[in-house]
């Protein structure tokens, strides 16, 4: 097979499978996507504003590979009104043919005083996750968030 | 900055630790992460890759590397153990009839030269059965008194009420080489 070709079926074999977020505190679920649609280009996520209220929260993000990646790697960026304001990379190195994995972040919330009201965020933030496996560009997802 | 408000700007140079879960098959390997967080621990399936944590609090980053302890797996146990700062070996106590393999397995680790001198929890978990195995018989069963290579502790635990996963865990952070 030709790098093309092997680049295709790793693209093909990759699904982010769900997402979520929680209390970091308490473990309890904020939100989840449920299954995901790979086709959509954007997703919605509809998140009780009391997450705002969190001091650490947690994203967690399933996905799956049908091919063996030697240099999986992850950049996610938080982009407020189109501006990326966050950005966080993540290297996983080697993927197992035919997994399933999991990849769970905790972070601390900014204090309340820096913090923008919701009805300002509302709408307005999207996360970005995108996937390579080396340089290589594998997906990307993004997530427009609604504090509901 | 700090202007979209959910998140703390990550610092630079953070210190960053890595740690590594390995163990048989439904040792509890996964449970132990999911109690460590106040994760429900009801819906916990084999795991069929890898999971990850990072934890990021004053500057300080914690990757714990939970990977899945499945026969057809543990082959690819290697891809993972470059740079890894603590090793945590779980077992589960109750199944004695399988000590035998975990030993073996471990001994295994333990022979790798990339986990060379990595210090090295053991956690004797599922101790809320009644047929667990202490702590003892455990490390007797894993001959762990002939580790001489690095610093190692052995922990009896329940990732089931959480006895003693704070004790373990915080023992391995405090001795994992830093930065
Ligand atoms: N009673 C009891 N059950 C436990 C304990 N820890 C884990 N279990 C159960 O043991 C089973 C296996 O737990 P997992 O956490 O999935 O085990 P694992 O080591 O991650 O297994 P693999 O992912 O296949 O490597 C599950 O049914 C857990 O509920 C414990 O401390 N006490
Ligand atoms: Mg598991």
């Amino acid at each position: 097979m030709d790098d093309g070709g092997h680049a295709y079926a790793i693209r093909e074999g990759f699904r982010i499978n769900w997402m979520n977020m929680r209390d970091a505190a308490t473990g309890q679920v904020m939100w989840e996507s449920g299954e995901w649609d790979c086709g959509q280009d954007e997703m919605e996520a509809q998140i009780p504003c009391e997450i705002l209220r969190c001091k650490q929260i947690s994203r967690e993000l399933n996905f799956s590979s049908l091919e063996v990646l030697t240099s999986l790697r992850l950049v996610q960026s938080v982009i407020f009104k189109g501006e990326p304001l966050e950005e966080w990379n993540f290297h996983f190195g080697f993927v197992i043919p035919n997994s399933t994995n999991t990849w769970q972040q905790t972070i601390e919330a900014a204090e309340e005083e820096e913090m923008l009201p919701a009805e300002l965020l509302s709408g307005n933030v999207v996360i970005e996750t995108t996937f390579f496996d080396g340089d290589y560009p594998i997906m990307t997802q993004r997530v427009r968030i609604w504090y509901v | 900055m700090g202007l979209l408000g959910l998140l703390k700007k990550m610092k630079k140079d953070d210190m960053e630790a890595r740690i590594l879960i390995l163990g048989l098959d439904n040792a509890g390997k996964t449970t132990i992460l999911k109690t460590m967080t106040s994760e429900d621990i009801s819906h916990t399936m084999p795991t069929q890759g890898f999971n990850i944590k990072s934890i990021m609090q004053d500057g300080f980053k914690l990757n714990v590397w939970d990977i899945g302890g499945q026969e057809a797996i543990r082959p690819y146990w290697s891809n993972y153990f470059e740079n890894t700062d603590g090793l945590v070996y779980v077992v589960d106590s109750s199944d004695t009839r399988r000590l035998e393999e975990s030993s073996r397995e471990l001994k295994q680790l333990l022979a790798e030269e990339k986990l060379a001198g990595i210090p090295t929890l053991v956690f004797a978990n599922k101790q809320d059965l009644m047929s667990a195995a202490g702590a003892e018989d455990v490390s007797a069963a894993l001959e762990l008194d002939f580790i001489g290579d690095r610093v190692w502790q052995i922990q009896a635990c329940s990732a089931k009420t959480g006895e003693g996963l704070q004790e373990g865990m915080e023992w391995l952070v405090g001795n994992c080489r830093k930065g």
